[in-house]
Parts: C-alpha cells; structure tokens; sequence
C-alpha cells in the first residue's frame, strides 16, 4: 500500500477530496453541516491511505465526466420542443413568467441553457441542492429521487441476484454437456426469455400467481411487504436470465477447451476440480462483463415493471421526468443513472482483476 | 478465491437484511376505503393546483363555503352555514359555521375566506385557476393590472439583448408611439395586426371597454390614416391610466371592505362584477377552499405536506408517500364529524389502467376510475360498472390560418363527412354520447342550438365542391396531429378513413409526443390536432369564452367579432340595456333568434317590483346570447370539429355506499357531469372483498 501512495499522490488526493465532498453533500441533510464535514474528513483520509488507485483515479475523472453530461443535457432540454409549463389549458403570460422566476427558468436556447446550467452548478456545489421538482410540488428532487433509489435497488438487486443464479446454473450446466437434452432445454428457455418483453413477463406472472388463474398467492400491485416483491423481482429478472445463460454456455464451451483445462485434466484432477477451480472463474467473464452495464440498467429501476407493478421506484422518474420536460428531476435521474453506471464499470474492472490474472497488470 | 466469493454472498447478504429492515416498517393496515385516483397529484395547494386526481384529495381535505351533495350534486352548507344574496344577485353575504374547526383547532374565520381568496388572486401566486374568480369585483384588477401596466408602460429593468426584452423594455405604449410617429403614414392593417401580434396586445389588453381599441383590433383590411392612429394611441394611453386607476383601487380595497371582506370573523361578503348563475358551483370548487396563513406563511411552497398542513375538511392527511398512497383518516374536529363514517382513505396514484384494475379484481381497491380499454365489452354488462357522460369534450380543432383550411365551407364539409355515431359504436365504444355542438349536454337550462352538421355526407361533397375541391381534387395531404395514444390513434385512423370515403381527401394520422404537440399547436403549426377540454363547472360560459379572438385556448387563428361581442355582454346582460338604441338595434339585427333575446330583455326591464323575476329574465338572456355565440362557432364557422362527449367510468365495489353516477335533480335523473363522489358521504356496507365475478348482470 505505501509503495501505491507514493505513486501519483496528487491523482490520490484530488480523488479522496472529490469523494469527501460527495459524502459531504448527501449527508449534509441528515447529519447537518458539521456531521457530514467531520464525516467527509474521515471517508477522505481513509479513501486517500487504502483505497486503490485505480478507485481514485477513476474518481477523479468522474468530475470533468460530471460536468461535461450536465451540460449536454441541460443544452439537450433547452433545446427540444416543449415546457415544464406548459399544458393544454393555456397559462396566461404573466402566470407564466411568474411559475419560470419562481423555478428559476430562463428562456430556451443555449443561452437559457447556459445561464440555467451555471445556476444548477452554483446551487449544486454552494448549497448541496438539486433543486426542485416542477410536477411533484412541493418536492425537491432529492426528495422524491432518495425514496425511491432504495424500492430500486432493492427490486434490482433482487433481480440481479435471481438472474444470476438461474442464468449461471443454466448456461454452464448447459456448456458441460454441450448438445444435450439439458442443453436444449436451457437455451429453449433463454430464447424464450430473452425474446419475450418483461411486460408480457409481467402479465403472464400477474395472471397464474395475482390474479388467482389458477393461484392468486401474491399481491398484484404495491409495495410495501415482502410479497410484493416477488412478481416484479421475477418479471424483471427472468430476460436477464436468459442473457446471462447465453453467455455463461458459450464461456464455458469456450473454456472447456482451454489448454489449461485439459493440463488440469492431464494431472489426474477430477472433472469436478477442473471445473470448479480452474473453468468456472474463465466461464463467467463474459457474464461479469455483461454485468456492469446490466445491473446499472437493472438497479435503476424498469419503467414498465415499475408501472405495472405499481413500484415506487427510480425508473417511472426517469421516463416522467423527460416527458413532463421537469428540468431539475431530469438532471437528478442523469446524476443517479451516472453514478450507478460509474459505480459498476469500476466494481466490474476489479472483479476483472481478480478473476482474471492476465488482466491485472493493466490495473 | 473462494473466500472472496463468500465474501461477496456476505455482502449481498447485508443488503438483504438492510431490505428486509425498510419493509418491517412500512406494514400498514389497509384503509377502510381504498381508491385508485389515477395520478400523483402534482400540488396539493388549493390555490395552485388544477386537474382531477388533486380535486379528489381536495375535497376530503378541505371544505369551501359549500360543497356538493352527494345525491343532488346542489351546493348545501359547507363552511357556511347560511347565505343571501342582494336583489341585484350581485352581492352575496356568508354566514360561517361557528363550529367549523382548522385541524389544529383554529377556528375557520370569514378573515381565512378573505386572505385566501386574495392569495388566489395575488400575481405572486401565479395561479392557472385565478381566472375562474375573475367576476368577484377588483379581481382581475388585483390578479393581472399592474402587470398589464408594466407592459403597456415599459419595463425599465427587463434585461436581455433579444429583440423579446427591448419590446418589454420600451412597452407597448413605445412601440405604438413609434408606429403612431412613422414617417410613412397611413399605417396599412396588416402592418398593424403584424404589430398586434409581435408585441402580444391582445394578451395584455383583455375586453378593452374602448370602441376606438376594439374596432382598430378588428381592422384587418385598408389602412389607418394619421388622425385615426392618433386616436388608437390616444384610447390606449387612456386604457393604461385606467388599468393603473383600477389597480391602485383594487390594492387599496380588494380584500378591504370592497369585492371580498369580512365584517366580522362569522361574516364574509363576497362582491360580483355581475349577477352571476354558477358562482354557487365555485364555491364547492377547490380554487375558493381556504388555507391555512399561518402554515402557508411559514413554509411557502410546501405546507401541504404530511406533518405541516392544516386543513379544515373532513378528512386529514396522515401520509403522503410519493407514487405509493396518500393516507387521510377521520378528521374529529370536522363539524360534520358525525355524518363521515370512513375511517381511514388510502387514494392510490397509478396510472397504468391494468395495474388499477388488477388491484380491483383482487379486493385490493374499492374503486377505480380507468380500466384496460380492452375489457370494456365486458365491464359494461357488469352491476359494479358506473358510467356517466362527463363534462369533457373530444373535438379536433382546425387550424384556421392555413389553406385549405382558411375556409369555413372546407370546415363544415369536413364536420360533415364523419358518422360519430358510427365513431362511438364502433371505436370508443364505452357508450360516448357523439356531438356536433361543443357545450356539454346536461349544463343545467342550457340548450345549444340545432347544429346543422350532422352527418350528411352528400352535403358535404356539395360544400366542398363549392370551395373549389370538386370530389376532393386539388385538396391536397394534410396531417391529424395527435398526441401518442392508442385510443386517440384508432379516432384519427377511423376519421381519415371516413374523410376518403365521402370526400375522396387524404388525411394523414401522425402521432406526436404531447410537449412538443403543445408547442407546435400554439405555434399554430399543424393541419387538424386531437384536443379535449374539460369544463370547470356547470355552465356554457367554461366551454365557449376560450374561442373569443386570440384567446390563449383559442389556438386556431379563428376570430369573430360578433361571438366576442356575444361572449362579452353575456358576462353581464344588463349591459345590452344600458347600449344606445341605434347600436342595440344594430347588434340585435345580427342575431338568429332576435325575438328570443328580446322577450328575455323586456323580461329584465320589466318587474320592478319582483327582483327575482328580474334575475331569472337575466339568466335566461345569458344562455340566449350562449346559444347564439355557439351556433355561430359550431354552424357557421366551424373552426372546431366537436366529436363526442367522454363517459365518466368507475369501477366500484358494490360494498360502497353513496356513490352516485346519476343524481336526482328538480325531479329529474341528470348524469354526475363532473364526476364528482364526495368522500365525505361514503359508506362501507361490508369488509374489502373482490368483486364478485360469476355471472355477470346486467342493470
């Protein structure tokens, strides 16, 4: 660890300070400003002392990432047809102008972009505040988003679970005995699930467990207890499912064939060591990767399963807030998405480096 | 390796047990009373709020002066316990309840009445709704002169390089001055309208009284010569010192001792531009509720959260999850505590038409306003099915400004060409009633005229020859804007359709997102769009005063003088008596039915002795001058294509009691226009099943 904080301390502090002023800004409304300062000092100096470096780095480069996508979506908002304002009964002018003052709304164009992009970074950086939002009065984003990233994330993390274990189960007992009867059956189902909609998914779950055709074990719709859970958990889990039993069959006929697999058998290892020790950590690459991107997508939440589920998760805020053109929870949804996303292709790099030691001297 | 992976199952395992700690909370009771209110409702504040699912949580959160029985829909005593009203109908004095309580204990005074009505109408507000109150005397005065004010005289401080901020900084009355001052004198009309529109006059100079402003915004044609632009200055400078007088009265008075007041704290007086019919459906409306000052003082935007609001309505909110539910139980100090027997309300905000009625099916919600389209075939037959017509029209509106459609004739022949009734049997099919006249039926006395645009497909090839589009030739494509729906998608399709069948024209369905749609139609960038309107309550006046020129809801470019003329006496009928009688025979010669208006008239003048009488004769003169403006909009003119009138669908469990689809009303069966079921009056008769399913019957 010493010889890493001797390399590049600069990238190492300027990583630590960025992540204490994340932690600042997301406790300051619980702890208050003096907790979350005292907080954010502690996270910094331990981030700076035993995080990796390539934590760190990343870190750093996700300020500039940041910024840069905040501005493409202000300048994206302010520049497609429509208004947070705007209905079908029309407001008068001054009503209007006085909702964008309120707000703090400029006019369209990369003008009002701009002037409104710096606006949201002052408020963002001086007072930790992501604004309001414009069709949930009364609201802040933070407010409406911070209840609903633990409903997704929970369901996600669920789904993900119950994806991989299915998918993994399938896809590599499927890739031992190629062109078997097991075999078939597994990527029968992957078709299945891959092709079908989680909507349909959803449906065809609602029908034979909520509805009581033939079960009716289940809530249909809510949110609030463990059986709630389930329906949505499996309607979004099962295409998942199928992608990573896919993946791992193809991983796993690959590394069948490996050198180093037939070198284990070759020693007199049992098949059940080589494919445990040595092949299941080369099957499941393609999944890891796969994963990063999949379960950015899964924990922030599926508008369709959410809606039809009636979730209160992340995923309707993200597709209302677009349509309902409301400025502030756009650009908080941006924020949760990137981070998520970040989050992952970092924790995906380390799994890489530890699963796969040709790829560790990159790290 | 492995360890890591244990590692790994461990951490997954905290989040679990994290997880399983969030729900252990969350284990509520179901609530007595569970509904689907079909949205998350945007605000809360009375006074801020528009649309339906938030009216819903209004009304059992708050109470006005009345509020609507349940079995008569007729305003009865809310927070007034008794009112009168002057022989003129213009004055109106409410005698509050003494036991009309806030929920924290305070009692609800005529001061609440007084300070809410004002908030409603202050410009800080920025109220959607102000307008609605805007015959209460100074409240358009109060709401929107100083603003119109500082359009007219120019904004010093409006900052900005665009040529939008230098208008705003110069003022209309500069800009003017300097059309009035141009060296090119006579100024041509359509230099002038160019003008009316680049600087929004007709936004900011609403219903000028002036003949002088109203003739020069009609001028379309010829030129205004120097001495006639001398004078349009001079009437607009005048206006403006008008507006500024008014305003400076209405800050002095409004809420003092003129237009609203509170004599005492049990007494509240409300004042009226004009003898106005409906005032009494407003007070039941959620824009007249009152709030609370003290809580709306200290937390400005949002005190009508859980934990800090105070309301005074016979129920209060206990939670507020956000797309989860809103809980409301009881309110004991409610001073008709006695008759609410609902103990708690879950109103749930899904939107998504299968999830509501998954939830119904299963005995997870009592009752539903949307359901899958899809099922309507079946639902219908069903006891627990209710259905009404509503208050909302469908109609398409025709963009005026844009050739072909620039002629009445194209417009009547294309109103003509469509079988609605084949329309609603065939497509919406939920029992839609199909319409050619835009008023909804039902608004009580009101009766639109005979439309001659029913189907008539023969007619309207006539009318579109005579246009100069013989069996269509030469017409052209043109697009049916329509915001993505599948529903809106099968009515565009099923239209188009008839268009090429009777007039051999190709109309285009073309979807669009519903923002951007919204721009494009107020841009009045489209051929023909879907719309609907929603009328706020029960009188000609909410459907028809948005067609006046230019008016913000207009949005086809089409204007008629004598329909504004119309639109603007019916606001107050006596002034057709006060007219000179040269006009007045002049403006009564315009009409189709002079001979109904008059007897209406010689009713009002006559009957000094019976003031009753005398305001009955006003009413009655009201809905004429309606039933002509109308028949202008829908026969002659046809700017808008009226379709149908939308059904008020509900799906309720038959163990609710008191709600009612049709209401008794002066003896006879009218439908819940505006679909409202108090919750106040709502009984349970039975714990929370599923519906029953078996054989359906049918009522």
């Amino acid at each position: 660890m010493t010889a890493a904080r001797r390399r590049k301390p600069a990238v190492r502090a300027v990583g630590a300070t960025f992540l204490a002023f994340v932690v600042f800004l997301l406790l300051r409304g619980v702890l208050g400003p003096v907790g979350a300062a005292a907080t954010a000092v502690v996270v910094a100096s331990a981030a700076f002392l035993w995080f990796p470096y390539l934590v760190l780095s990343r870190l750093v480069w996700t300020v500039p990432l940041f910024v840069l996508l905040l501005f493409v979506t202000v300048q994206m908002m302010f520049h497609v047809p429509g208004d947070p304002f705007a209905t079908e009964r029309n407001t008068s002018p001054e009503v209007l102008a006085e909702q964008r003052d309120q707000y703090g709304i400029p006019q369209k164009g990369f003008v009002g972009g701009t002037i409104f992009f710096v606006r949201y970074l002052e408020n963002l950086v001086v007072e930790g505040y992501l604004g309001p939002s414009i069709k949930s009065q009364g609201h802040s984003v933070l407010e409406v988003l911070l209840p609903a990233l633990p409903v997704s994330l929970t369901l996600g993390l669920l789904s993900l679970t119950i994806a991989c274990a299915l998918g993994l189960a399938l896809g590599i007992r499927a890739g031992l005995r190629p062109n078997s009867l097991g075999d078939s059956g597994s990527m029968a189902f992957a078709l299945v699930g891959v092709s079908l909609p989680s909507f349909v998914i959803g449906a065809l779950l609602l029908l034979v467990f909520g509805l009581g055709i033939p079960f009716g074990w289940l809530p249909v719709a809510g949110w609030g207890t463990y059986g709630h859970l389930v329906l949505p958990a499996v309607a979004l889990a099962l295409p998942y499912a199928a992608y990573i039993a896919r993946l791992a069959r193809a991983g796993t006929i690959d590394v069948m064939t490996e050198d180093f697999v037939r070198t284990a058998r070759a020693k007199g290892l049992s098949e059940r060591a080589v494919v445990w020790k040595h092949a299941l950590k080369g099957a499941i690459l393609p999944v890891v990767s796969f994963l990063g991107p999949a379960a950015a997508g899964i924990l922030t939440g599926s508008f369709v399963v959410e809606t039809l589920f009636g979730v209160p998760g992340l995923g309707r805020w993200f597709v209302n807030g677009a349509l309902n053109r409301d400025y502030y929870v756009v650009l908080g949804t941006v924020f949760v998405e990137c981070g998520i996303v970040i989050a992952f292709n970092l924790l995906v790099d380390m799994a890489y480096a530890w699963l796969d030691p040709r790829t560790r001297s990159h790290a | 390796v492995y360890r890591n992976l244990l590692a790994l199952l461990a951490v997954f395992a905290v989040c679990f047990l994290l997880v399983g700690l969030t729900f252990s909370r969350q284990t509520e009771e179901r609530a007595d009373l569970v509904f689907n209110n079909g949205a998350e409702p945007k605000s809360l504040d009375p006074h801020k709020m528009t649309g339906q699912p938030e009216g819903r949580i209004a009304d059992a959160l708050f109470e006005g002066l009345t509020y609507n029985d349940t079995k008569s829909l007729k305003p009865v005593p809310g927070c007034a316990e008794s009112w009168e009203t002057s022989e003129d109908g213009k004055r109106w004095t409410f005698r509050l309840r003494s036991n009309a309580r806030w929920t924290n204990g305070d009692p609800v005074t005529a001061q609440d009445f007084v300070w809410s009505w004002k908030r409603l109408q202050d410009p800080k507000t920025a109220s959607q709704y102000a307008g609605l109150m805007h015959f209460v005397r100074h409240a358009e005065a109060f709401n929107t002169y100083d603003g119109q004010v500082v359009a007219l005289r120019g904004d010093a401080e409006a900052e900005g390089d665009d040529e939008e901020s230098a208008r705003r900084r110069r003022g209309i009355l500069g800009g003017l001055r300097e059309l009035a001052g141009t060296p090119t004198r006579p100024v041509a009309a359509k230099a002038w309208q160019g003008f009316l529109d680049a600087w929004g006059v007709r936004d900011v100079v609403i219903r000028p009284p002036s003949k002088t402003i109203v003739d020069a915004f009609e001028r379309e044609e010829g030129t205004f010569s120097a001495p006639e632009l001398d004078a349009v200055l001079a009437a607009f400078e005048e206006e403006t010192r008008r507006r500024e007088a008014a305003a400076e009265s209405a800050r002095r008075h409004f809420g003092v001792d003129e237009g609203i007041f509170a004599p005492d704290a049990r007494t509240f007086v409300v004042e009226l531009n004009a003898y106005t019919p409906y005032f009494l459906d407003l007070t039941a409306f959620y824009v007249t509720f009152p709030a609370h000052r003290a809580t709306v003082e200290r937390w400005p935007r949002d005190w009508f959260k859980p934990g800090r609001i105070v309301s005074n309505g016979p129920f209060r909110m206990d939670a507020w999850t956000v797309n989860q539910r809103i809980r409301m139980s009881k309110n004991p100090l409610y001073w008709g505590a006695d008759e609410v027997r609902l103990r708690t309300i879950d109103a749930l905000p899904h939107d998504n038409d299968s999830t509501a009625f998954n939830l119904y099916m299963t005995g997870a919600a009592d009752w539903i306003t949307s359901y899958p389209p899809d099922l309507i075939d079946v639902l219908k037959t069903r006891s627990d099915y209710h259905a009404n017509p509503g208050m909302i029209v469908y109609f398409y509106r025709f963009n005026c400004t844009r050739k072909p459609f620039t002629d009445a004739r194209v417009r009547r022949a294309l109103s003509m060409a469509v079988d609605r009734d084949l329309l609603v049997q065939q497509v919406t099919r939920k029992g839609e009633v199909p319409t050619t006249t835009i008023v909804a039926h039902g608004v009580p006395r009101y009766e639109s005229p005979p439309s001659a645009l029913g189907f008539d497909p023969a007619a309207a090839r006539r009318l579109l020859a005579e246009a100069g589009y013989p069996n269509g030739r030469g017409f052209g494509r043109f697009n049916i804007s329509f915001n993505t729906q599948e529903g809106h998608k099968k009515i565009a399709e099923f239209i188009s359709q008839q268009w090429k069948t009777h007039l051999n024209i190709d109309a285009n369905p073309a979807n669009e997102e519903w923002q951007s749609l919204l721009e494009r139609v107020r841009r009045l960038d489209y051929d023909v769009q879907r719309a609907g309107w929603i009328g706020d309550y029960r009188d000609p006046n909410t459907f028809l005063d948005m067609w006046t020129t230019k008016n913000g809801n207009n949005e086809t470019g089409w204007g008629n003088a004598l329909y504004d003329r119309l639109i603007a006496l019916a606001a107050d009928p006596t002034r057709i008596l006060e007219l000179p009688e040269a006009e007045r025979d002049a403006f009564l010669a315009r009409l189709r039915e002079r001979p109904r208006l008059e007897d209406a008239l010689s009713r009002m003048r006559a009957g000094d002795g019976d003031a009753a009488a005398r305001l009955r004769a006003s009413a009655d003169a009201r809905l004429q001058l309606f039933r002509e403006a109308e028949a202008i909009l829908v026969q002659e003119a046809a700017p808008i294509f009226p379709i149908y009138f939308y059904m008020a669908t509900n799906l309720v469990h038959p163990r609710v009691e008191g709600f009612h689809s049709w209401v008794e009303e002066d003896g006879q069966r009218v439908p819940n226009l505006q679909d409202i079921h108090p919750l106040r009056d709502i009984r349970l008769n039975g714990p929370p099943s599923p519906p029953p399913r078996g054989s359906p019957t049918r009522r």
